[in-house]
């Protein structure tokens, strides 16, 4: 569901999107495009990430795991 | 009886001060009948008034050198407060000026882009005597891909048909020579799609510096750095040329005479162009109006910029650039079909 979360901010086709893609290598994306998916992700799914934290997420498999490894219980 | 519009604004970014938004919100509403948000020092924005909310926000972000971290690090901060009143539908539309890249920033995280829309730009008036135009993007976007000027093209015709008045405004690319082959590789390409058939687009093809300020166009697309660069060379000219037949006008007393006899028809020009009468320049592909003014406004710019604000929600400004991007296609969609090897739309880096 993350991913296709993902996929769509990036108005990719979900198939074309795996853990493996890199958000600035491969999707040439600027700092702008990833502090956007970062507040996208932290008002979908309640997390909270710092500055630090969105620096050390380069591919959309670690903002997957950083999403189910801080989101509250019960968040959809 | 409709309802009355609410403005949101951002006190934290003039140059003059928060006082000085203050009065214009005063201004704003007995002008435009609108009730106005109002986010700054509340010591210094003074007492409530019935149309005139005061919401205390002492710290400004308008300076700070990174934007966009300053938007995720401030939440307190005047504009992200302002931002989050669009957001959350207590306000309709949202005014801030002194930091463009706090307000889109803030923008696109909070009010977030319009449905199928690439990336905002960021769209200005600029009144060349006798040729109106307007011009996008001013500063948004410092590298775009051609399908954002694609979507640039069809949300500046449906701001131009509602601010210029026209019915089919002639659409044009900035480039360095008229031929379709001019341009920027990113220029040639945007310039191959608007070429095809493109409902309700008035395309015109390229235009070249010398043709800006002389009507050759009603809307001219470019990316933000070229459109910001211009806009502020052509404000550097018009100054010096206005102070250059200032100095002239002095030359001795046959000169000054000249002069005064003048007077009154270089009032109406300068009036014409003064840039405080435009409002500022409106951020188009948002889901909310956002009008940027220019830090330097005084109160007067500012309440000419809630006065477009709010233009923008009666006339459903959102709607209608919707309803262009629609009618030529160009909405976003899965579908990559002009990006380059390995990278997206929508996603590029803008150094």
């Amino acid at each position: 569901m993350i991913q296709t979360h993902l996929a769509d901010e990036l108005e990719l086709d979900p198939a074309r999107v795996e853990e493996s893609t890199h958000f600035k290598n491969d999707l040439d994306a600027d700092s702008l495009d990833l502090y956007t998916l970062v507040q996208e992700l932290e008002d979908t799914y309640g997390v909270i990430m710092s500055d630090e934290q969105a620096a050390g997420i380069l591919t959309v498999g670690q903002a997957v795991d950083f999403v189910l490894a801080h989101a509250p219980a019960q968040r959809p | 009886m409709t309802q009355t519009v609410v403005v949101a604004v951002d006190a934290g970014g003039a140059d003059a001060g928060p006082a000085e938004v203050s009065r214009a919100a005063e201004l704003a509403a007995a002008e435009h009948g609108v009730r106005v948000l109002l986010f700054g020092p509340a010591s210094a924005l003074g007492t409530a008034t019935p149309n005139v909310e005061v919401h205390d926000a002492p710290l400004s972000i308008a300076k700070h050198p990174d934007p966009v971290r300053a938007v995720r690090a401030h939440p307190e901060a005047s504009v992200v407060q302002a931002v989050r009143a669009v957001a959350e539908g207590r306000a309709d539309a949202l005014v801030a000026g002194g930091s463009t890249g706090a307000a889109l920033a803030a923008g696109l995280f909070r009010i977030k882009r319009a449905p199928g829309v690439h990336r905002p730009a960021l769209a200005m008036r600029v009144p060349a005597p006798d040729h109106p135009f307007l011009m996008l993007d001013v500063g948004a976007n410092t590298a775009v891909r051609p399908e954002h000027l694609v979507q640039f093209a069809h949300m500046g015709s449906a701001y131009a048909e509602l601010l210029l008045g026209l019915e089919s405004p002639r659409v044009a690319l900035l480039s360095n020579g008229e031929e379709a082959t001019k341009g920027s590789e990113d220029v040639v390409a945007a310039h191959a799609l608007l070429g095809q058939a493109s409902a309700g687009l008035n395309f015109i093809g390229n235009v070249e510096g010398f043709g800006i300020a002389t009507g050759a166009a009603d809307v001219i697309v470019c990316d933000g750095f070229t459109g910001n660069v211009v806009i502020k060379m052509m404000e550097g000219a018009s100054s010096a040329l206005m102070g250059a037949i200032r100095g002239a006008a002095e030359q001795g007393a046959r000169f000054r005479l000249g002069g005064l006899l003048l007077r009154p028809a270089l009032r109406g020009v300068r009036e014409a162009v003064d840039p405080e009468r435009q409002g500022g320049a409106m951020l188009l592909g948002l889901r909310k109006p956002v009008v940027v003014p220019h830090g330097s406004f005084g109160a007067r710019g500012i309440a000419a910029a809630v006065g477009l604000a709010a233009r923008a929600v009666r006339e459903d400004l959102g709607g209608r650039t919707h309803a262009a991007l629609e009618a030529g296609g160009a909405l976003r969609t899965r579908e990559v079909t002009s990006a380059a090897p390995g990278s997206l739309p929508g996603i590029r880096d803008s150094r």
